[in-house]
């Protein structure tokens, strides 16, 4: 029987499933004894084989705790209620499907910078996978529930999650008032491919639909816009601007994010000029933020935005990761209708204590929820 | 009426089959007494998420065995492994010896139980699997991603011809055992 490198595997694969036929088997077991070189070649593809599939089991059940976990410590520390919503009819044409879920829980976005990508990358994925999985488990789970008789400890199965298709969300901000706004790319894409729609919430509860307009995905920078003709974030026009200089060592930044359902604020200083693995295009913070603030704003005192929030350190999350503003300047010089979307200049918010300045910039500053069946 | 070691029988192949339900069943059972236990013993809760987890891991790649059969509770079983991972970990941070906090007792208690054998098993067995994740860092793309596909997220040849542009599932497969075969290289040439 000839053999190379590659149909080995093939080979190894059958034999492992227990689906080659009974011939052949047979034939692969003799020549097993006989050839040496055969039985190293073929010993080393079963093992890999067997090595990769198990360790596939062990990253996905590894996933699924980490995500039993935080729902149960959710579901353990969740106790005030759920904050009203208003849906506008344009949400009800589009989305009421989406709607109810929405409701119930924001989920999580973990990330981590390229370099360290393979570790995190798989949390990541499988947390909006385990999401999508949840609808299947629970049909799994009544049916099972007569089957097996297990004691549940009279727990009422109370917060099982999202039962449908809120993916994973970040936070975003405006980059014009007409609609045009920033996130950070990874919010959108994953390993497993776009959300199938995304929708910002403003900080009123209130849904609206947008579409991307461009990203960078190395430098994880997206711009999208809200589809809705007519949009305004707020009244006049923003407050902060936008500054693509580079800030210096030590200067005082402030963010607005979404960890939760409600805005969160938080504040810091830029520990190091560069950011993850030395990333010209970034900053280093010390600034405690929450997964799901991807894509927040990072402001200096006077209101100037320097960047956006991309990621947390894996050893210390008090070091977090912000994507310089010239990211986004970048990515706006190369779109063909650039000039219609006129990026703020000055800051109208450098005279204003915090508290001002946070009530300013809370219309500009959203929730990004994504959306995936 | 089922007996009470039936359940955990059954409890068990299903954490072994990766059923959600079963795992968040051993979950609520377990975590609040063993956190409690490490708290009291100078972890913190961070500590209590993760020794849990490895502990679960434990009983999740000793369920996969086939003769497995737990000698004793599933609870006294992750208590004894938690404990045994928390006093190996003190004992790394530390240069010194740690005093095994309340080892009075337990010894019988919890006689019986291969815990060590299980404890270095599952440790070669992540060494392996991180020699095997970093042997997949290098392989170039399609193949990493496509390996990472079918194995880690469990997507099937269909899928993964689908999303990565291969008019058949066929051509698929071709391709996913030369990757393989690329892997195989890779990793081996890691391990000698």
């Amino acid at each position: 029987m000839p053999f190379d490198n590659t149909n080995i595997f093939e080979l190894a694969e059958t034999y492992l499933a227990g689906t080659m036929p009974q011939a052949e088997f047979l034939a692969i077991k003799e020549r097993l004894a006989v050839d040496k070189e055969f039985a190293t070649e073929f010993y080393a593809a079963t093992d890999l084989i067997r090595t990769a599939t198990d360790s596939g089991k062990h990253k996905r059940f590894r996933n699924m705790l980490r995500d039993v976990h935080r729902m149960e410590q959710k579901a353990a520390t969740e106790k005030k209620p759920a904050r009203k919503i208003i849906f506008t009819p344009e949400f009800w044409r589009t989305a009421s499907i989406a709607a109810g879920v929405a409701i119930l829980t924001s989920t999580i976005t973990i990330w981590s910078l390229k370099p360290s990508i393979n570790k995190s990358e798989s949390r990541y994925n499988t947390i909006s996978r385990e999401v999508t999985g949840l609808k299947l488990e629970q049909a799994k789970q009544e049916r099972r529930q007569k089957e097996l008789e297990m004691n549940l400890d009279a727990k009422p199965k109370k917060s099982a999650g999202p039962t449908s298709d809120v993916a994973k969300t970040g936070t975003g901000f405006a980059l014009t008032n007409n609609g045009y706004f920033v996130t950070a790319y990874h919010v959108l894409h994953d390993e497993d491919g776009y959300g199938d729609s995304v929708y910002i919430q403003n900080s009123d509860g209130q849904y609206f639909k947008a579409s991307l307009v461009t990203f960078n995905a190395e430098t994880d920078v997206a711009i999208m816009k809200v589809d809705r003709a007519g949009f305004r974030f707020g009244k006049g026009d923003l407050p902060y601007g936008l500054t693509s200089s580079k800030a210096n060592l030590g200067s005082k930044i402030f963010t607005l994010g979404y960890p939760a359902d409600e805005v969160s604020y938080s504040e810091g200083y830029i520990s190091a000029r560069n950011g993850y693995d030395g990333n010209k295009l970034q900053y280093t913070l010390e600034l405690p933020v929450g997964y799901g603030e991807s894509g927040s704003p990072m402001i200096d005192a006077a209101g100037n935005v320097l960047g956006l929030l991309t990621a947390v350190g894996a050893q210390s999350e008090e070091r977090t990761y912000a994507v310089s503003s010239k990211a986004i300047f970048d990515l706006l010089h190369k779109l063909p209708d650039e000039k219609t979307i006129k990026l703020p200049k000055a800051s109208h918010m450098s005279r204003m204590s915090r508290e001002q300045q946070i009530d300013k910039m809370e219309a500009y500053t959203f929730a990004v929820k994504v959306y995936k069946k | 009426m089922q007996s009470p070691i039936n359940i955990e029988q059954q409890l068990l192949a299903a954490l072994a089959a990766g059923e959600r339900e079963a795992t968040e069943q051993i979950y609520r059972q377990n975590f609040t007494i063993i956190s409690g236990w490490l708290i009291k013993n100078g972890g913190s809760a961070a500590d209590a998420a993760d020794l849990f987890q490895e502990a679960m891991v434990v009983l999740f790649s000793k369920s996969q065995e086939e003769e497995f059969r737990l000698s004793c509770k599933i609870g006294t079983y992750l208590f004894a492994i938690s404990k045994h991972l928390w006093y190996k970990r003190l004992q790394r941070q530390s240069k010194e010896p740690v005093p095994l906090l309340d080892n009075t007792g337990d010894g019988e208690e919890e006689g019986g139980i291969a815990y060590e054998d299980d404890l270095n098993a599952h440790q070669e067995r992540e060494a392996h699997y991180e020699q095997l994740d970093a042997a997949l860092d290098q392989l170039g793309e399609p193949c990493r991603s496509l390996l990472k596909a079918y194995y880690h997220h469990d997507k099937s040849m269909q899928e993964i011809a689908a999303s990565f542009g291969y008019t058949n599932p066929d051509n698929a497969k071709t391709q996913k055992y030369k990757c393989l075969a690329r892997l195989r290289k890779i990793f081996y040439a890691g391990i000698d």
